[in-house]
């Protein structure tokens, strides 16, 4: 890294390092309808730009081009305003064209891996062990989260340090391990998601079948069947529900509600 | 319990923080858990956010925000639960059959930040016509205020004065709604798990979701040990998986045969 300070309009470690930061800061701050995320890339950008153009119309040409539509997982952003900056040094203004295509084209694909792995499966794994443990008045897999939530507010500090180095070819170099691991993580998450069913879904058949002089509680009589009968048929009927069309998660929240609300008057659940 | 004013403060400066957050650093991610636990702290009643929260966490199992869409605000939902289960002492699934419709109700709000956020925008860009670097530097940080005001009004505003109608909705609670209620916060969990079996590959780790389901509902393993189990089976996949993609880079011609066997192929 020293002799990227002998020219002036080398980036140093720490350019990149802040670029990091500035990206986890302002990525949605400002975030809005028309641009998305573009005002927050602009702003991590910022430095970099005043660094690298002199001429004050290529800095303005570079901020209108870094204002742009942008829109990607924010933990994985800082990938991209890596390789963008490496891009930006290494070939100057004449760059312009080529930052334009290459955010566009890196936003979906990482998009693609960054709303998986931070979006759905983190929170699947981790979340569902907080919440399992935090019904049982535990605490311990909230903390536990945290810790994995701070784990991975540090790993962001290095993002753009990586995709300086490594340039665009990372997101082709590391994609089979990528596969690899999202395929391990999403086994992992329905494993979990398989015995959240049968544990934290409570629901106590209060109905009773009476035949003649024997009456017979409904609750055990679907136990033998199997334990977890109703908690599956609830997650089923919710799961064909959402398929259906105009149905929507919120919707299916109102109608658990208002569904739970008949079953206990008429006495089934209690 | 009375709410001091200091907890109405602490709650309302929490929620504009928790927001932040969500859309910075994100240790506390926009997750209820969290919500519950720290309103909770604030209340001087952890079990109580811990167990709202948790309950709202397992009902959005797999919401996220993509692409900006607006989802419910549970966080939200969590921190005004969590005070009226304490405040009013009628219990947790009072305080989860509370946050819901405050959590639907902020979807609204969230829009309105989002879209505020245009005009600030619109600023940015004229600082740049200008060449104003304190300019676009201002109007960037604006934004932050969009996003508090759009947790810490509400919060501050039910707050204040949702005790007296939180009153009135107690006292006048019939019996079929409070059992309701409770049926519901039961069952509320089945929805974030039917969320995210939509979300996931369901069809073709069928074998999983089973396993996983007769750890737990047959042979009682608690979740960190079905999560070790998922864990073994999970480093199995890996490995697998990055046999065959080196086998692909070895051995061009042959991979084909050996994925179709694999039914590896989705769709």
């Amino acid at each position: 890294m020293e002799n990227m300070k002998t020219n002036e309009t080398k980036l140093t470690k720490k350019d990149i390092n802040s670029l990091s930061k500035r990206w986890i800061m302002s990525s949605q701050i400002t975030w809005n309808y028309e641009k998305q995320m573009a005002v927050g890339y602009l702003w991590a950008m910022l430095p970099i730009i005043r660094k690298l153009y002199k001429d004050p119309e290529q800095q303005k040409e570079m901020l209108k081009t870094h204002i742009q539509f942008f829109n990607t997982t924010p933990h994985v952003g800082g990938f991209i305003c890596g390789i963008d900056a490496a891009t930006e040094e290494y070939e100057g203004y004449k760059a312009k064209e080529t930052v334009k295509g290459l955010k566009t084209g890196l936003m979906g694909p990482f998009a693609g891996v960054g709303d998986t792995l931070f979006g759905v499966l983190f929170p699947t794994i981790f979340g569902s062990i907080a919440a399992y443990m935090g019904q049982e008045g535990n605490m311990i897999g909230a903390i536990i989260w945290l810790l994995v939530n701070i784990s991975i507010l540090i790993f962001r500090t290095f993002t753009a340090g990586i995709g300086y180095k490594e340039g665009s070819k990372i997101i082709t170099s590391a994609k089979d391990k990528l596969d690899a691991l999202t395929a391990a993580a999403t086994l992992l998450g329905i494993t979990v998601v398989g015995a959240l069913i049968a544990t934290v879904v409570r629901a106590n058949v209060t109905a009773t079948f009476t035949s003649g002089e024997i009456s017979v509680n409904g609750q055990e009589i679907l136990n033998q069947i199997m334990p977890g009968l109703v908690p599956a048929a609830v997650v089923g009927l919710i799961y064909w529900l959402l398929g259906r069309k105009k149905m929507s998660s919120t919707k299916a929240i109102v109608f658990v509600m208002v569904f739970s609300i008949l079953l206990h008057v008429v006495g089934i659940l209690g | 319990m009375e709410i001091q004013i200091w907890q109405i403060i602490a709650l309302t400066i929490l929620s504009a923080i928790l927001i932040w957050d969500s859309i910075s650093t994100a240790i506390f991610d926009a997750k209820p858990i969290f919500a519950g636990i720290l309103a909770g702290i604030i209340m001087g009643d952890v079990a109580t956010g811990l167990a709202v929260g948790a309950t709202l966490q397992l009902m959005v199992l797999g919401v996220g925000t993509y692409g900006g869409s607006s989802v419910p605000d549970y966080i939200t939902g969590a921190i005004i639960g969590t005070v009226f289960a304490v405040t009013s002492g009628q219990g947790i699934e009072f305080g989860i059959g509370l946050a819901v419709p405050v959590g639907l109700l902020m979807v609204n709000l969230d829009v309105l930040a989002r879209f505020t956020n245009v005009y600030f925008a619109k600023r940015v860009e004229a600082a740049i016509e200008r060449l104003d670097y304190a300019g676009i530097n201002r109007n960037v940080w604006y934004g932050v205020i969009p996003w508090g005001l759009s947790r810490a009004l509400p919060v501050f505003i039910m707050l204040i004065f949702g005790e007296n109608i939180v009153n009135i909705i107690v006292n006048n609670m019939p019996e079929w709604l409070t059992g309701g209620l409770n049926v519901a916060g039961g069952l509320l969990p089945a929805v974030g798990i039917a969320i995210l079996l939509r979300y996931l590959p369901v069809k073709k780790y069928i074998s999983y979701l089973l396993i996983g389901f007769f750890a737990a509902a047959y042979l009682a393993i608690p979740m960190f040990g079905v999560a070790i189990l998922g864990v073994a089976m999970a480093v199995i996949e890996f490995k697998q998986n990055i046999k065959d993609s080196q086998k692909v880079v070895v051995a061009n011609a042959g991979v084909s045969q050996e994925g179709l066997l694999d039914g590896e192929y989705e769709d």
